[in-house]
């Protein structure tokens, strides 16, 4: 396959060159020999001809073209970025390659792969251009190759792991790379004094201390490229990954110290150079680290104001982190650390700043960007290693320096892991170890910098060329190749998710509260006392500065978990209806604790033998009841476990008592639940707007959460409608929200009701019942809202808060609604009503108002009858741009709905009326039309989901 | 402070060292963390061993401790007596279990003691419904409370018998090889 492409490649250059040569210019022939050039030695050539003169047939070189031309060939004017654009498609389609068959890409690294595909397109470059190009180029590779790559790990870095291992990472990067330098760099020193090398390499130590240190820094892009593939443990990925982000720095010092030291000549060299070169380093990582918090801080606050630009969000992200890594190369301090920590730091922020949408397209991006700066990389670098001009073998050279640098990395493992498990809690073990010394991979910085050498200053530079490549081979091919099996074969703690068990969850938050004690008891500062520390004054000062308020107000934990699962619901949602951007979202469960008494219901149905549909996902994915319960129970720990006091409070104060310490403590419970139940009002609103919406909601918002509190102080806002919204708590909650506003609503459903074939359908559906109950626990159905003056719907008598009423709610399910026709959901709900609560005295009413309105069938519409809550999806959105004020009002009225409720019944009619003079008909006639016309094609494929469905178009 | 040879004999701290993890710096570091608790009832004179006890309303009326669910509980496992009245072996026993040193089927016992508030040896129903009340502050319903209750028994019960043994808790946290890690205290 490769050999497809490289075939490809040569016909293109034949072709360029054949295309240059009848073009007849009077470049073409200088062009000829190197058609193939990289864009980056030619500027020249470019520049001498503006497209102007291309195109002027007076142009300068005498061509005669008479008339107009209608095809202009052109080549040079896009040479450049052909080529490059080339390069890039060559590499990527060669990753495609690659994994066509799996069985390769599970046994050989990609990188290795690549760097095979590289030496062969360098040897075809070679054959064809009879000259060695599209070499690795160093301010290439350190300009645009690099930073990529260090910002995509920098970014995606687990902060917390990081943090965690700070110490070890620190310690291997910093001292483990000196020692790796210094004793490879003398230790061949020794090698040349004792002869065992060619004599022609003339090196002193200064050079093998260059060459040291060069050779000796793991690559970051080397490690991620092959850990990545074999998935050991975090802490171990994360200290040997840390390792090579945070050794540039020594690496970058050493290698300019040394180099200079080189170019002064090592006699004249004074002590204060010395001691400048130890200066530099701290200089040189520390001026790294701030650039990088700095643009870090710029790039949050600026972040923090693009809310009505948030096209351009993730620009931003990628703008200012660039700047980042450019100031640290302009002042040559380390661009790697800057960009690492720029990444670190912001990340937090600015995830909570932007948008959803900017936040994947950052996440995209980056991955494209650094997974295709990867592959060019390794490509080039196995292209670079065909010229063997600039080689010089030398057996004893390379040997030594693959034998000193891998058993020196072994040494300085073993030392500082030893000095380390002194400190550590979980100590590095053996196995550990071994995985860090044989990761130590040496890569394209290396190479770059080795290029960098000036073979002036530095006589044996063609021989460091050939051992640094050979190394750099060796190590990513041969180790990388055999890392896997050697971590299958040391049995490697390899890295596992699993979601905590239930005792994990209590005994984890008993063992908190325990700690705190004893801690307590010693007054003792906590072990993540600086890391408290740091939270307290983050949330205190940095979070407020750098966060919209809105994102920070919402910056919660729990927060967190709703936004998950929401994300998670919806997902499963569209999987299976394909109607993401239907009228309803659905999210999930809120905390409330006192309507947890549908758990109990579930339990016992469970108990009694029929399988009662919980979850959300219960259809597609097939879970048994006992996880269902594993994860209602989840919530409820996770709603209602207390947080252990917050260390760092009163730690230093051990006598005093903070006054409303104790107060807060026992409110705060409450205050959970209360906010997190605001939050998921918010939630609706968040996620089923676009982006672009939100701006304007933004000032609704507002008095929307002012509404929203006065509605837990019991005053309601009296002049809106409500909508019905079924309310549970604890199981993924299902609320509907129709997207268009309230009088479409009615028009729909007048026209379903009118299209309902009539009773003869209710009386079979009955029969269906029995069967349909074992599946799923629906008691109750979504309602969509009725043109009927509105009694209180069931949904509201079962609304979670009226816990006096002590009925038992179940839970819905929305797979279930799905499934069940709009007339089997009335029937359904009766029969479950009556089995589970005694209060069905409302539902009675409700049907037949629904069948009188069946009575009066009419045949305009021949839309065939489907679940009704599923009938505007696509359509509203499109249809009812116009009418997105009313729509957000009656959003907002659903999500005020669960609290409004909490006052009780009465108002619901003279709100109800209210609905009908605020929104004439005739104004949404049109857009109700389109609503329809689509509904007709919804419909179909509605059918299919379910064999319920499929049973009543049959019959229809 | 006085001179630190003056707390302890030779032959005191030579025994600390053998019955704790720590070193003998740890132990005298411990040694005034525990006189602060009541520096009017611990002597700083430990020669002759006199029999001082930090009574557990000394210990409880902290106000750090106040919230703390667990606070009688630790006190009580981590005492001779029971009571939680702690003398200064109890303290130094208490820190060393929850030293990084300690190994992990010891931190397991003695996580398994606290949990055990009725001290049969087992984590029955009523001792998790007990710890699950602590955490939540009764916040639960006595159905929910159950229903927790008995899925945790569910998850980690292997014999079946409804409670859980110091051998079930054991296998529990080997399952998850983090789970105690987190269950020290660094002095």
């Amino acid at each position: 396959m490769p050999s497809l492409l490289l075939l490809l490649l040569l016909l293109l250059l034949r072709a360029v060159q054949a295309s240059l040569a009848s073009n007849g210019t009077s470049v073409g022939t200088e062009l000829l020999p190197g058609a193939g050039l990289s864009p980056l030695h030619r500027p020249e050539l470019q520049s001498s001809r503006s497209p102007a003169e291309m195109q002027t047939p007076e142009g300068h070189h005498g061509r005669d073209t008479v008339g107009f031309e209608i095809v202009n060939w052109q080549w040079v004017h896009v040479q450049g970025p052909y080529l490059i654009a080339v390069w890039i498609l060559v590499a990527s389609l060669a990753k495609i390659l690659f994994h066509l068959s799996s069985k390769v890409t599970t046994v050989v690294p990609e990188s290795c792969l690549l760097i095979f595909l590289g030496l062969g397109l360098g040897g075809i470059v070679l054959a064809a251009a009879k000259k060695p190009e599209y070499q690795l180029d160093p301010d290439t590779f350190f300009l645009f190759l690099l930073p990529p790559i260090v910002l995509d790990s920098g970014y995606f870095m687990p902060s917390r792991l990081f943090f965690d291992n700070f110490g070890a990472i620190l310690m291997y990067a910093a001292i483990g790379t000196l020692w790796n330098s210094f004793t490879t760099g003398i230790a061949l020193w020794g090698i040349k004094l004792a002869g065992l090398m060619d004599p022609k390499v003339e090196a002193d130590l200064l050079d093998f201390l260059l060459f040291g240190s060069l050779i000796s820094a793991v690559d970051p892009v080397a490690v991620i490229a092959v850990f990545e593939e074999v998935h050991v443990n975090e802490t171990l990925f994360i200290i040997v990954f840390g390792e090579s982000l945070l050794n540039d720095a020594v690496t970058v010092v050493l290698y300019k110290v040394f180099n200079s030291f080189a170019a002064i000549g090592s006699e004249n060299i004074q002590a204060l150079d010395y001691v400048k070169g130890v200066g530099s380093i701290f200089v040189v990582s520390l001026g790294g680290t701030a650039v990088g918090i700095v643009f870090a801080f710029v790039l949050a606050l600026i972040s923090r104001f693009t809310k009505r630009v948030r096209i351009i969000e993730p620009l931003f992200v990628f703008l200012i982190v660039y700047l980042a890594h450019l100031t640290a190369e302009m002042v040559s301090l380390s661009s790697i650390l800057a960009v690492t920590f720029c990444g670190l730091c912001c990340k937090k922020y600015v995830e909570a700043n932007i948008s959803q949408k900017s936040r994947t397209t950052v996440k995209y991006t980056m991955k494209t960007l650094a997974s295709s700066s990867e592959t060019i990389i390794f490509m080039l670098l196995g292209i670079s290693a065909v010229d063997t001009s600039k080689w010089t073998w030398d057996t004893g050279l390379v040997l030594f320096t693959l034998l000193f640098i891998f058993v020196f990395r072994a040494i300085g493992v073993i030392l500082q892991s030893w000095i380390l498990n002194h400190f550590r809690l979980v100590p590095l073990d053996r196995i550990d170890q071994v995985v860090m010394t044989y990761g130590g991979l040496r890569g394209a910085v290396a190479f770059a910098l080795v290029i960098l050498l000036n073979d002036q200053t530095v006589k044996a530079k063609d021989y460091f060329v050939a051992t640094t490549i050979t190394v750099i081979f060796f190590t990513v091919i041969i180790q990388g190749l055999t890392i896997k099996p050697l971590v299958k074969w040391l049995k490697v703690k390899r890295s596992d998710h699993h979601k905590p068990t239930l005792n994990e969850e209590l005994h984890e938050r008993a063992f908190d509260h325990i700690l705190a004690a004893v801690e307590d008891i010693v007054g003792h500062h906590g072990y993540h006392y600086w890391r408290d520390k740091w939270e307290h004054f983050d949330k205190k000062y940095l979070s407020q500065l750098l966060m919209r308020k809105s994102a920070y107000r919402i910056k919660d934990d729990i927060w967190d978990l709703y936004q998950k699962l929401n994300v998670r619901d919806a997902i499963s949602f569209a999987d299976q209806g394909g109607h993401m951007s239907s009228g309803k979202f659905t999210f999930a469960s809120m905390p409330s604790r006192t309507s947890f008494s549908e758990t109990s219901v579930t339990n016992l149905l469970r108990e009694s033998g029929s399988a009662v549909c919980l979850d959300l996902q219960v259809i597609d994915t097939v879970r048994s009841g006992r996880d269902r319960e594993d994860t209602v129970m989840h919530h409820v720990l996770r709603e209602n476990l207390y947080k252990p006091r917050r260390r760092y409070q009163g730690n230093y104060s051990r006598h005093f008592i903070t006054q409303g310490e104790q107060e807060r403590q026992e409110r705060e419970v409450f205050q959970r639940n209360m906010r997190s139940r605001l939050e998921s009002f918010k939630s609706t609103k968040h996620n089923v707007y676009s982006s672009k919406n939100k701006c304007r909601h933004k000032k609704e918002h507002k008095c929307q959460k002012r509404r929203n509190v006065e509605g837990i102080n019991g005053q309601v806002p009296n002049d809106k409608l409500r909508r019905n919204v079924s309310w549970h708590d604890t199981v993924p909650v299902f609320v509907e929200v129709d997207s268009e506003d309230e009088e479409k609503d009615k028009f729909t459903k007048m026209k379903e009701q009118e299209d309902d074939e009539g009773i003869t359908f209710m009386a079979r559906t009955v029969n269906e019942n029995l069967q349909e109950r074992k599946i799923s626990g629906n008691v109750e159905y979504p309602q969509s809202p009725s043109i009927f003056p509105p009694s209180p719907t069931s949904a509201e008598k079962e609304l979670p808060w009226k816990g006096n009423q002590g009925e038992l709610t179940a839970c819905v399910s929305s797979e279930t609604n799905k499934i069940v026709p709009i007339d089997l959901q009335y029937a359904w709900k009766q029969s479950m009503d009556s089995l589970v609560s005694p209060t069905v005295s409302d539902a009675v009413p409700k049907t037949s108002n629904f069948m009188l309105a069946e009575r009066t069938t009419s045949a305009v519409l021949l839309v065939p009858r489907h679940p009704i809550h599923f009938q505007f999806p696509e359509a509203c959105t499109a249809a009812e741009k116009s009418t997105d004020e009313d729509t957000m009002e009656s959003i907002q009225q659903q999500e005020l709905q669960p609290l409004m409720s909490a006052e009780g019944d009465s108002r619901q009619v003279p709100a109800a009326g209210l609905v009908s003079t605020r929104w004439p008909a005739p104004f949404h006639r049109p857009s109700y039309v389109s609503a329809l016309r689509s509904l007709v094609a919804s419909t179909q494929c509605n059918m299919k989901q379910s064999e319920k469905s499929g049973n009543v178009q049959t019959n229809l | 402070m006085g001179n630190k040879q003056t707390i302890f004999t030779a032959q005191q701290l030579d025994a600390y060292q053998d019955c704790t993890f720590f070193t003998r710096k740890e132990i005298l570091r411990l040694f005034h963390r525990y006189r602060d608790l009541a520096p009017h009832l611990v002597p700083l004179d430990y020669k002759d061993n006199p029999d001082v006890t930090i009574p557990y309303e000394l210990i409880g009326s902290m106000p750090e401790l106040k919230d703390n669910p667990f606070r009688q509980r630790i006190a009580e496992v981590f005492s001779k007596d029971n009571e939680g009245n702690m003398t200064l072996d109890d303290f130094l026993d208490m820190f060393s279990v929850l030293s990084e040193m300690a190994p992990r089927d010891l931190k397991a016992c003695y996580a398994f003691k606290i949990y055990d508030f009725n001290n049969d040896n087992f984590i029955c129903k009523s001792d998790l419904e007990k710890t699950l009340l602590k955490l939540t502050r009764n916040e639960l319903t006595p159905e929910e409370v159950n229903l927790v209750c008995e899925k945790v028994l569910d998850e980690s019960d292997l014999d079946n018998d409804g409670k859980l043994s110091l051998e079930d808790f054991q296998h529990m946290i080997i399952r998850a090889p983090d789970f105690l890690s987190t269950f020290h205290i660094r002095i």
